[in-house]
């Protein structure tokens, strides 16, 4: 049961980055990498969360690291940067639902200005609404840039052609 | 030795260049690197600068000492990973192969022309992602189906009012406001309601400028950093506008 959840997480996140991606115009070629990805980053996520007890910001962390390594490896076949494999395959992951809360609370605050107990009650669930979300998309970003830190070489060089291609 | 012609035609080549690169999304970082490369595969030293809406750009001869710098506005162009891809490719080979600038002029017109993908399949791409972003967040197939066509309505109307040139912030609030409106419907069913009225919005979140900008900061280019951040969130503001119109209108049914 346990392998389904995850199965089906996987296939979704990948639908979901396909999806955004497409707005941001990747190359075709991109695609299946994209996709999985995602699938790979957001059922890690997914299995930390629920599994293993850890949370959202740190398992966004973990899930951006191996996103951000699995561009470095994937990158390389189709000459494609870092960023338009990776950005695609992180935005399955940006809190929108927490996001959606923090404005609903603010929104709901702003309408109980005459009931001091309910607002503070509201603030404070913009407060962490907000806060969870701004710490996980840093998390996301800095996670996935990291790779571009330790292997900086490597991280430049991926849109250059082959040497062995080139001898052909 | 260069004459004076060739520093300018080098130098507005390579302004053209970085300032399409920055207008379609890229970290700022990469554009250097890729004029940077560029300036040597035609024995050019290149520094430049860059804010939010232009960039300051010299371009030094290093056998006569002779340098040029002009300052260049950014266009706003539509994010493309395509042309990040294509386009660093390209500094590459001028770098590797020693590319005349002709060639590269060529190359670089042929990149930039090629069709971008059909806003249509675009349309279909994103309904359907937001779909399975409410499954990821809990939603069941009733609210899934009610925020594929809400998404489709919301991300529709941004295509037409971005197609007419409407300001930028108030296609957002639109947008917003549609796609929320419509996925209010799911108050009417028995499903996860809630969760179908949070992710009907969430195609507009601008996560690339998000991501652009923290990538920014981390590898120090702060100042602009913190600019497209800024701007992302004032787009984020003007999505919860939109849906905030909308909670207002259906608030006695959400709690």
């Amino acid at each position: 049961m346990i392998a389904l959840d995850v199965f089906m997480d996987a296939c979704f996140a990948a639908v979901a980055a396909i999806g955004f991606g497409a707005i941001s115009d990747p190359p075709m070629r991109a695609f299946p990498r994209i996709a999985l990805l995602a699938a790979v980053g957001h059922s890690l996520r997914f299995s930390l969360m629920n599994y293993a007890g850890i949370d959202i910001a740190t398992a966004s962390l973990f899930a951006a690291i191996v996103i951000g390594m699995g561009s470095l490896w994937l990158g390389r076949g189709i000459r494609c940067p870092m960023t338009a494999l990776y950005i695609p395959a992180l935005l399955p992951m940006v809190p929108g639902i927490y996001a959606y809360k923090a404005v609903f609370s603010l929104f709901m605050f702003m309408q109980s200005l005459n009931d001091p107990g309910q607002g503070e009650e509201f603030m404070n669930s913009f407060f962490l609404n907000a806060t969870v979300s701004l710490s996980v998309i840093i998390m996301l970003a800095a996670g996935a840039t990291l790779p571009i830190f330790i292997f900086k070489r490597r991280a430049f060089s991926l849109t250059r052609r082959r040497p062995d291609k080139q001898q052909q | 030795m260069k004459t004076e012609h060739e520093l300018v035609e080098i130098l507005d080549f390579i302004a053209e260049y970085a300032t399409y690169l920055l207008g379609s999304g890229v970290h700022t970082s990469r554009v250097i690197r890729n004029s940077q490369r560029i300036g040597v595969a035609l024995g050019v030293d290149v520094q430049l600068s860059t804010f939010q809406k232009s960039t300051i750009m010299t371009v030094r001869d290093p056998d006569s000492g002779e340098s040029m710098t002009r300052v260049v506005g950014i266009p706003p162009l539509p994010i493309s990973f395509e042309r990040n891809s294509d386009l660093s490719a390209l500094s590459w080979d001028a770098f590797d192969d020693h590319l005349p600038l002709d060639e590269i002029r060529r190359r670089y017109v042929e990149l930039i022309s090629k069709p971008r993908i059909d806003p249509i399949f675009v349309l279909l791409c994103v309904g359907l992602a937001n779909a399975s972003f409410c499954r990821l967040f809990g939603g069941d197939w009733t609210a899934m189906c009610i925020v594929f066509t809400s998404t489709l309505v919301g991300f529709a109307v941004k295509q037409r009012m971005q197609a007419h040139g409407v300001n930028h912030f108030l296609i957002f609030i639109v947008a917003s406001f549609m796609a929320s409106m419509c996925a209010s419907v799911a108050l009417r069913f028995d499903c996860t309601s809630e969760v179908a009225m949070a992710t009907s919005v969430l195609f507009l979140v601008p996560g690339v400028p998000l991501i652009n900008g923290v990538i920014d900061i981390m590898e120090g280019h702060i100042l602009i950093g913190f600019s497209r951040l800024i701007n992302a969130l004032l787009l984020i503001v003007c999505i919860a506008v939109g849906l905030s119109a909308t909670l207002l209108m259906v608030k006695d049914s959400l709690l």
